[in-house]
């Protein structure tokens, strides 16, 4: 992968991620793992965690992109993920608005200005 | 007069922050209009070729990717993200490290062998003739992940600021 750049991952519903496949970011072959991943109605949450994680733990992965809902789900593991790469965006689906008091960054960002650290 | 310059140091500190909290937001707006846009672009896509014809049925079973992200250091040490095309060439960047001015005519190269094949257009997976609304969604998608680099950049910023600088200077 030396001079080639990073991958662009998703993880999301079905218009998300044929959306972003028609981007180019997609890869897949007989050799490796394909960077992507459709969120079906039955897809389960394990399956989306280990996902997730396997993303994390790839170093050709620069970006994440994944739906917020399905964040929710592994909200536990974003925020456990304290790496500046791969750096996680979530964003919004069909059927879930983007809640910026959600996101884990801006969360993080909010908690900064608390009583305790203005003493 | 220490004291004074770590105040006017983190005054700084919390300007930048804020300033790039605003400008992610903007970003942010940005990219979810961009999909959104995909999104009702995919939609008059599928009206015209049929419920199943855009979907997962259509991908390819090998896929090249078309576009990655390129990391490099920025001045202040943080890495910036940069989505470009893949195999696209980055100019070189001579700055103030560069001890040694470049030769105009650098050492003879061997060409590389050229990749055979070039990696395919996905808007193929759904025929030759597609309609516009798909390229409409293509040309969405890929203006969102432009955004998508841009965004990452800024939340890598925003969380050194937050896990290094504050928790130093407060002390």
């Amino acid at each position: 992968m030396a001079g080639r750049g990073k991958l662009i991952a998703v993880i999301g519903d079905e218009d998300t991620v044929t959306g972003f496949l028609l981007g180019g970011i997609g890869e897949l072959n007989k050799n490796r793992h394909p960077n992507f991943l459709v969120v079906e109605k039955d897809t389960t949450i394990t399956e989306i965690e280990d996902t997730f994680r396997q993303f994390l733990s790839r170093d050709d992965v620069g970006i994440i992109l994944i739906n917020q809902y399905i964040a929710e789900m592994v909200r536990h593991a974003l925020d456990a993920h304290q790496r500046s790469i791969p750096a996680v965006l979530e964003i919004p689906s069909k059927e879930h608005p983007y809640d910026a008091a959600k996101d884990s960054i801006l969360r993080r960002a909010r908690g900064m200005f608390t009583a305790e650290d203005l003493r | 007069m220490a004291a004074r310059d770590v105040r006017t140091e983190l005054d700084s500190l919390i300007l930048q922050l804020l300033a790039d909290l605003e400008e992610l937001e903007a970003k942010r707006a940005a990219l979810n209009g961009r999909v959104e846009e995909g999104w009702l672009s995919l939609a008059q896509a599928r009206y015209a070729m049929g419920v199943k014809s855009v979907g997962p049925l259509q991908y390819a079973s090998r896929m090249e990717p078309q576009v990655c992200v390129c990391a490099s250091e920025a001045p202040d040490g943080l890495q910036n993200l940069r989505v470009v095309r893949a195999g696209a060439q980055i100019p070189e960047e001579v700055g103030p490290r560069e001890a040694a001015l470049r030769r105009r005519k650098g050492p003879t190269k061997t060409p590389e062998p050229e990749s055979t094949t070039a990696p395919q257009d996905p808007l193929n997976w759904f025929g030759i003739l597609v309609p516009h609304s798909l390229r409409q969604a293509q040309a969405s998608f890929r203006d969102g992940l432009q955004l998508a680099g841009d965004i990452a950049t800024l939340q890598i910023r925003i969380s050194w600021g937050q896990r290094i600088c504050f928790p130093n200077f407060l002390q």
